[in-house]
C-alpha cells in the first residue's frame, strides 16, 4: 500500500538523521567532557602521591569504613531520596565547617606568628578610636562643612596611628605599653571571640525574636571559644591558634546549623548528614588511635604545613609559603578591591560617552589580555629599578599581583553593577538624589554580592599566580614567615615551582611537590566554592 | 502638617544665607536683574495659578525629534492629565519637568520650561536640585530592596530633611492609603508587598519630602483594576496639596480624576489643551476626537 | 513652602559640593589608573629594549643600532654567555605551544560550546560549566608539573623518544586550560543567535544537527574567531606551565615538522623566568634582555587581543 510504503520512507530516512544526531551528540559531550576528565585524573594522581592511601593499614580502612564511609553513605542516600533539600543544608555546613577552618587556619598562623596579637589590637584600637570619632561626625553631617570633616578625619587617622614623636603617643604604642596585659590566647577569646559572639547572639535574638535567647547563645558562643583556648593548654596545641580556629570556624559552623535546626524545620533532617561526617571522623580517629593502626603515609601533614624548607623533600614544608601567600593576598584585596570598585563605578554611572571613556574601555579589556609575566616586568622596572624598592618584597608582590587581576575585577564589578536595574537609579535620581547618594545608597548595595564574587574570583587567580613574583625577585627559599610588609615573600605556588625546577629530584617529585600541589589546590577549591555559593544566593534572590 | 514647616525650616537653614526673605515679586526681580526672558516671566509668575509653563519645548533622542513645538500651561494644586497613544511623547514630556532626561545620554531639550517664573533648563540649575521640588512616581513600583520604613525616609536622608522620622513615616504612608495595611511590619522589606501595595509606597515616598509637584507616569498600568481604583482616589486627594500630573493611557481614567487634559498625538505633538471636560465633550479638533471616540490611535 | 527661595534653591549645584567632587574625582582616579598602567608598560618596555638595542650593537660587532634590532628579530641562536640574542629561536617554541594547543582547544572548545548552547540540559550545564571554570582556575604551575610528571612519562610509553622537557605535553596542558576560554567565548556567540533563526531551520524540517552546524555555528562564526584568537593569546602569554615542562636549553625547531614536538625548546615567556632564576650572566645586557622578550610578547598579544576585540565587536553589531 502506498501510504504504508510511504511512512516506511519517513521511518527510514528519520532513522539516518536521527543516528547522525546521535553521534553528534556523544561526540559533543565527549569533547565537552575531555578536559575535565584529564584534570580529574591528573588530580587523582597528584592526589595519590600526595596523601598516599594504599599505605594505610588493613585496620584503619576498616575502622573508617566502619565508623565514616558506611553511615555517611547510607545517610546521604536516604536524604538523597526523600529530601534533596535537606541533603544541601547537610553538605553546606560540612563543607562550612571545612571551608571555615581552613580560613581560620590561616588567620590563626597570622595572630601566632606574624602579628602578635597584643599588636594587632594596639592597631586594632588606634584605628576603631577615629573610626567613631568620624561616625560621630557623621551624625552631625549638617552642622559641620565637610572639608573640615574630611580634614578632622585625617587628622584624627594621623595621630591616632603614629602620635607625634616626643610629644604624644601614638594610639596603638600607648596600648601596647600598658604595663599589665592578659595573655595572648586571653586577648584573641575576648576580642575575636567578643565579637563572633555579639554577631551569634544577634542572630539567635533574631531568629527566636527573643533578646534572652541572643543573649544566651552569645555566652555560649563566648564559653566555646574560651574553652577551646583553655584546652589548648593541656593538649600542648598554641593556645591563641586554638582560639582563633573556634571563634572562626567552629563557633560559626555550629551557629548556622543551631540556627537552621530552629527555623528551617522541614529540612533540619539534613544536618544528621553533618553529625554523621564530623562524629564518625572523630571516632574513627579515636579507634584507630587507641588500636594503634597507621594511617596512610602522607606527606600532606602536619610536619608539611608548619616547617619550613629543607633540602631532603621529607623534611620539606610549605609553612613560609602559606604565610606569605596569606600576607599577599591581603595586600592584593586591599589594593585591587578599592582601586577596581571605584573604576567599575565610575566607567558605569559617572562617565559620559566620549572618546576617553572609549579609550579607557577598550585598554581595561587589552589589559586583561596582557600576559602575566608582562606584569611581572612592570614590577620589576617600575618598583624595584625606577622606584628604588628592595626585589621581592610583601609590598611590591601585592602591588604588582593587583594591577595584574584589576582589569579582571574591574570587569566583573561592571558587570555586577550593570545588572542593579535601571528603575532603582530612576527611583532615586527621581527622589532628588545625587550621582553619588544614589551610587552610596542604591547601586553599591545591591551590586555588593556579585562584586564580592567577582573580586574573590580573581583573588583565586592571584593566588595562583607564579611568574609574576619571580620576576620582581620573590626568593625561591624563605625559611622566615615574612612579618611586614617590607620582608622578602614566598607564596605557594612559587615554592611548588622552586621545588620542581631547582630541586628537581624524584624525591621532591614524589613527595613534596604533590603535596604543595594539593594544598594549592585545596585553598583554590575552597575559595571558589566560596564565591560559587555566594554567586548562586545571589541569584536565586534576585 | 507639621512637617512641613521643619522642611521648609531646613531648607532654609542649608541655604548659602546671604539673601534676605524674598517674595514673589522679589523673585520676579531677581529674574529681571538676570536677563533671563524677563518680559514673559513677569507676566506669567503674577498669575498665580500657573506653577508649571512649558513654551516651545523640543525633545530629540539622537536623530529623532520625540516631541515638537510644545507649550502649555499647568495650575497649581489640580490634576493634569496627559494621554495619547503609546510612543506619542507624554511620557517624554513627563520627563522633561524633573530633568530626568538628562540621564538619558542621547537626549536633548530645547525650549523654556519654567516652574514657577524660572526655567528650569537654565544652565544654573542643578537637575538634583529640582528633582528635590518635583516628586516622581513611575510606570513600574519600583520601591529599594530596603524596608518599608527605609523606602519612606530615603528622601528625607537624602536631602538632610530632619524631623521626627516616625512621624513623617506614618502621615506619608496615611496619605498613601497604605498606613492600615503595613504599619505592623514596616521594617520588613518593601519587595514582599503586592504590586499595589508597592506602588502607594512609591507615592509615599514621594511625597515625604513634600515635593511641591508630583509627577506620575502611568502609575496604575501594571496594577489590577482594584489596586487602580485605590490609586485613582489617592491621585484625587493628592491634588488638594500637590500639583499632579499623571500620564496614562486609559482615557476614562483621565477623565475621572483630572482637571485638565492635554492630548499628544503619533509624532510628539501636542493637538489639545483644555480642561478635561471640554475636551471630552466638546473637543475643538477633529483628531482629538477621532482618538476619544476610538476611531484612531 | 519654600518658593520664596526657589532661585536660590534651584541653582545650588550640588554636583560642585565637596562630597560629589571628591568621590568623582577618586572614581575617575581608579579609571584613569588602567591608562596609566599600559602607559607603564610601553614606556617601560620601550625604553629598556632601546637601551637594549643599544647595548648590543657594539658587542654583537655591528655598528648601529638598527642593525641590531634586526639582528634580534631574524637571530635564531638564543646564548645569553656568548651574548647572541636571536629571538627567533624563543618564538618558534611559542609559536609551536601555541600551534600544539590550538590543535587540542580550538576544536574541543567549539565541540563544548555547541553541547552547552544547543544541546545541554538546563541541569547539565549548571554542572558542566562551573566544572570547566576549574580547568582555567588551576594554577599554571599546577599543570606544568603535571605535564612534567605524569604525562610527559605516559607519552613516553607510546612515543619513546620524548625528552623530559617537550613541547608536546606543554602544548596538551596548555591547550586542556585554555578550552573554557573558547568554549565560554564561543557558546555566548552562539545564544546571541536569535532564536528565530533556529526556528526558520526546525520550520524547514532541519534536525538539531543541521541548525548547530548549519544555522547556528556559521551564525556565531565572527565571535567563534574572535575566541580562538584571545585563547591564542593566552597560550602565548602563558608562562609557568611552559616553563616547567618545555622550558630547557633555546633552540630553534621548525614547527612544521612533528618530530620536534618531542624535543624540548625555550619559549619567550620560559626565557624570561629562566633568565631571573638563573643567575643573570650577561649582567645588565641580560636584565635588558629581558624587556627586550617582554616587548615582542606585549605587542604580538596587543595585537591579537585589539583584532578579537574588533572581530567581536562586529558580532556584536550583527545581531
Amino acid at each position: 500500500m502506498a501510504t504504508q510504503s510511504d511512512t516506511d520512507q519517513i521511518q527510514g530516512f528519520g532513522q539516518v538523521s536521527r543516528t547522525t544526531g546521535v553521534i553528534f551528540r556523544y561526540l559533543l559531550m565527549g569533547a565537552t567532557m575531555f578536559g575535565i576528565v584529564t584534570l580529574a585524573i591528573l588530580l587523582v594522581y597528584v592526589a595519590n602521591d600526595a596523601i598516599q592511601p594504599l599505605t594505610a593499614d588493613a585496620g584503619w580502612y576498616l575502622v573508617f569504613f566502619v565508623t565514616f564511609v558506611a553511615p555517611t553513605t547510607l545517610v546521604g542516600a536516604y536524604l538523597y531520596r526523600t529530601n534533596v533539600d535537606a541533603l544541601k543544608l547537610g553538605l553546606l555546613v560540612v563543607g562550612m565547617l571545612a571551608v571555615t577552618l581552613m580560613f581560620s587556619g590561616g588567620v590563626a598562623i597570622v595572630f601566632v606568628d606574624i602579628v602578635p596579637p597584643l599588636v594587632s589590637l594596639s592597631y586594632a584600637i588606634g584605628l576603631l578610636v577615629p573610626f567613631a570619632a568620624v561616625v560621630l561626625m557623621t551624625k552631625y553631617e549638617d552642622a559641620i562643612p565637610f572639608t573640615a570633616r574630611v580634614a578632622a578625619t585625617g587628622a584624627i587617622f594621623f595621630l591616632s596611628l603614629f602620635g607625634i614623636p616626643g610629644y604624644y603617643h601614638s594610639i596603638p604604642e600607648m596600648v601596647q605599653k600598658i604595663p599589665v596585659v592578659p595573655t595572648e590566647w586571653v586577648i584573641i577569646t575576648l576580642v575575636f571571640g567578643g565579637v563572633v559572639a555579639v554577631v551569634v547572639g544577634q542572630y539567635f535574638a533574631r531568629i527566636r525574636e527573643n533578646t534572652r535567647a541572643g543573649v544566651v547563645a552569645g555566652v555560649a558562643a563566648l564559653a566555646a571559644t574560651g574553652a577551646a583556648a583553655v584546652s589548648g593548654m593541656f593538649t600542648g596545641v598554641n593556645p591563641t591558634a586554638l582560639a582563633v580556629v573556634a571563634a572562626g570556624a567552629f563557633v560559626p559552623t555550629a551557629a548556622y546549623a543551631g540556627g537552621a535546626a530552629l527555623t528551617r524545620e522541614e529540612e533540619r533532617i539534613g544536618l544528621l548528614l553533618a553529625a554523621v561526617v564530623i562524629g564518625g571522623s572523630l571516632v574513627g580517629a579515636g579507634i584507630v588511635d587507641v588500636l594503634g593502626f597507621a594511617g596512610p603515609q602522607s606527606w600532606v601533614d602536619w610536619q608539611f604545613l608548619t616547617s619550613s624548607h629543607s633540602g631532603t623533600a621529607e623534611n620539606a614544608g610549605l609553612y613560609p609559603a602559606i604565610g606569605g601567600s596569606i600576607l599577599l593576598m591581603v595586600t592584593v584585596a586591599a589594593l585591587s578591591f578599592p582601586l577596581g570598585v571605584g573604576a567599575a563605578v565610575y566607567l558605569e554611572e559617572y562617565a559620559p560617552d566620549n572618546v576617553f571613556t572609549r579609550f579607557i574601555d577598550v585598554n581595561i579589556s587589552n589589559l586583561a589580555g596582557v600576559p602575566s609575566v608582562v606584569y611581572g616586568l612592570l614590577g620589576l622596572g617600575v618598583f624595584v629599578t625606577y622606584l628604588g624598592q628592595p626585589t621581592g618584597t610583601v609590598l611590591i608582590g601585592g602591588a604588582t599581583l593587583a594591577l595584574l587581576i584589576l582589569p579582571i575585577v574591574i570587569i566583573s564589578s561592571r558587570e555586577a553593577i550593570r545588572s542593579v536595574p535601571q528603575d532603582m537609579r530612576q527611583a532615586s535620581y527621581g527622589m532628588g538624589a545625587t550621582r553619588w547618594q544614589t551610587v552610596k545608597n542604591v547601586v553599591l548595595p545591591e551590586a555588593f554580592p556579585g562584586i564580592l564574587t567577582g573580586t574573590i574570583l580573581a583573588l583565586g587567580r592571584a593566588i595562583g599566580e607564579t611568574a609574576p613574583l619571580i620576576m620582581i625577585g620573590a626568593p625561591n627559599v624563605l625559611f622566615n614567615l615574612p612579618t611586614e610588609l617590607s620582608s622578602k615573600v614566598s607564596a605557594m605556588p612559587l615554592q611548588v615551582y622552586a621545588w620542581s625546577s631547582l630541586f628537581a629530584s624524584e624525591d621532591f617529585y614524589t613527595k613534596a611537590v604533590p603535596a604543595g600541589v594539593v594544598v594549592l589546590l585545596a585553598v583554590l577549591l575552597a575559595m571558589n566554592s566560596v564565591a560559587i555559593v555566594l554567586r548562586n544566593k545571589f541569584e536565586s534572590e534576585s | 502638617m507639621s512637617h512641613k514647616e521643619n522642611t521648609a525650616e531646613v531648607e532654609s537653614s542649608n541655604m548659602t544665607g546671604t539673601e534676605d526673605p524674598t517674595n514673589d515679586e522679589m523673585l520676579v526681580q531677581t529674574d529681571v536683574s538676570d536677563g533671563l526672558s524677563a518680559s514673559t516671566s513677569v507676566s506669567e509668575t503674577t498669575n498665580a495659578e500657573t506653577i508649571i509653563r512649558a513654551d516651545d519645548i523640543n525633545v530629540w533622542y539622537g536623530d529623532e525629534q520625540a516631541l515638537q513645538n510644545i507649550s502649555m500651561e499647568i495650575p497649581e494644586n489640580s490634576v493634569t492629565a496627559m494621554i495619547g497613544p503609546s510612543g506619542c511623547g507624554k511620557s517624554t514630556f513627563l520627563r522633561c519637568i524633573n530633568r530626568m532626561n538628562d540621564l538619558i545620554d542621547v537626549a536633548r531639550v530645547e525650549g523654556e520650561l519654567t516652574l514657577r517664573g524660572k526655567n528650569v533648563y537654565d544652565d544654573d540649575v542643578d537637575p538634583v536640585a529640582l528633582r528635590r521640588r518635583v516628586g516622581m512616581v513611575f510606570q513600574k513600583p519600583n520601591p529599594f530592596p530596603k524596608s518599608i520604613y527605609e523606602n519612606v525616609v530615603y528622601g528625607l536622608k537624602i536631602q538632610g530633611i530632619e524631623g521626627d522620622y516616625d512621624e513623617i513615616v506614618e502621615e506619608s504612608l496615611k496619605r498613601a492609603a497604605l498606613w492600615d495595611e503595613v504599619k505592623d511590619r514596616l521594617h520588613e522589606s518593601g519587595l514582599d508587598l503586592s504590586g499595589g501595595q508597592q506602588q502607594r509606597l512609591c507615592i509615599a515616598r514621594a511625597i515625604a519630602t513634600d515635593p511641591e509637584v508630583l509627577l506620575m507616569d502611568e502609575p496604575a498600568s501594571a496594577l489590577d483594576p482594584v489596586a487602580t481604583s485605590q490609586i485613582e482616589d489617592l491621585v484625587e486627594e493628592l491634588a488638594e496639596d500637590y500639583t499632579v500630573v499623571i500620564v496614562t493611557h486609559n482615557m476614562q481614567q483621565a477623565a475621572r480624576i483630572s482637571d485638565k487634559t492635554a492630548v499628544f498625538l503619533t509624532g510628539g505633538e501636542l493637538v489639545e489643551f483644555d480642561d478635561t471636560q471640554k475636551i471630552f465633550e466638546n473637543p475643538e479638533s477633529q483628531r482629538v476626537e477621532d482618538y476619544i471616540t476610538g476611531k484612531f490611535g | 513652602m519654600s518658593t520664596d527661595d526657589l532661585e536660590t534653591d534651584l541653582t545650588r549645584k550640588t554636583e560642585n559640593s565637596p562630597r560629589e567632587l571628591l568621590t568623582r574625582s577618586f572614581f575617575f582616579l581608579c579609571a584613569a589608573l588602567s591608562v596609566v598602567t599600559t602607559i607603564s608598560i610601553v614606556a617601560l618596555l620601550v625604553t629598556e629594549a632601546a637601551k637594549f638595542f643599544t647595548l648590543t650593537a657594539p658587542l654583537m660587532g655591528v655598528t648601529g643600532e638598527t642593525a641590531s634590532i634586526v639582528d634580534f628579530l631574524t637571530g635564531t641562536t638564543w646564548q645569553i654567555h656568548n651574548k647572541e640574542f636571536g629571538v627567533l629561536a624563543l618564538v618558534s617554541a611559542t609559536l609551536m605551544i601555541t600551534i600544539g594547543s590550538a590543535i587540542i582547544a580550538l576544536p574541543l572548545g567549539v565541540a563544548t560550546a555547541i553541547y552547552l548552547s544547543e544541546y545541554a540540559s538546563k541541569q547539565a550545564r549548571s554542572v558542566l560549566k562551573p566544572a570547566l571554570e576549574i580547568l582555567a582556575g588551576v594554577p599554571t604551575v599546577v599543570y606544568g608539573f603535571f605535564a612534567l610528571i605524569y604525562i610527559t612519562p605516559a607519552i613516553g610509553v607510546v612515543l619513546p623518544g620524548i625528552g623530559t622537557f617537550n613541547i608536546l605535553s606543554a602544548s596538551i596542558v596548555v591547550g586542556i586550560m585554555i578550552i573554557p576560554m573558547v568554549a565560554s567565548i564561543s557558546e555566548d556567540a552562539m545564544s546571541a543567535v536569535p532564536d528565530d533563526l533556529r526556528q526558520a531551520g526546525y520550520g524547514m524540517g532541519a534536525t538539531k544537527f543541521d541548525v548547530s552546524t548549519g544555522i547556528v555555528v556559521p551564525a556565531a562564526l565572527s565571535g567563534i574567531f574572535s575566541s580562538f584568537i584571545l585563547a591564542l593569546s593566552r597560550a602565548i602569554g602563558e608562562t609557568m606551565a611552559v616553563t616547567v615542562a618545555a622550558g630547557a636549553q633555546a633552540k630553534f625547531l621548525n614547527p612544521l615538522d612533528p618530530s620536534s614536538y618531542l624535543e624540548g625548546a625555550l619559549p619567550m615567556t620560559a626565557a624570561m623566568v629562566q633568565l631571573l632564576t638563573g643567575d643573570i650572566t650577561g649582567g645588565g645586557l641580560a636584565y635588558r634582555s629581558l624587556f627586550a622578550i617582554g616587548l615582542v610578547l606585549f605587542v604580538i598579544t596587543l595585537i591579537m587581543n585589539i583584532i578579537s576585540d574588533y572581530v567581536a565587536q562586529r558580532y556584536r553589531e550583527a545581531y
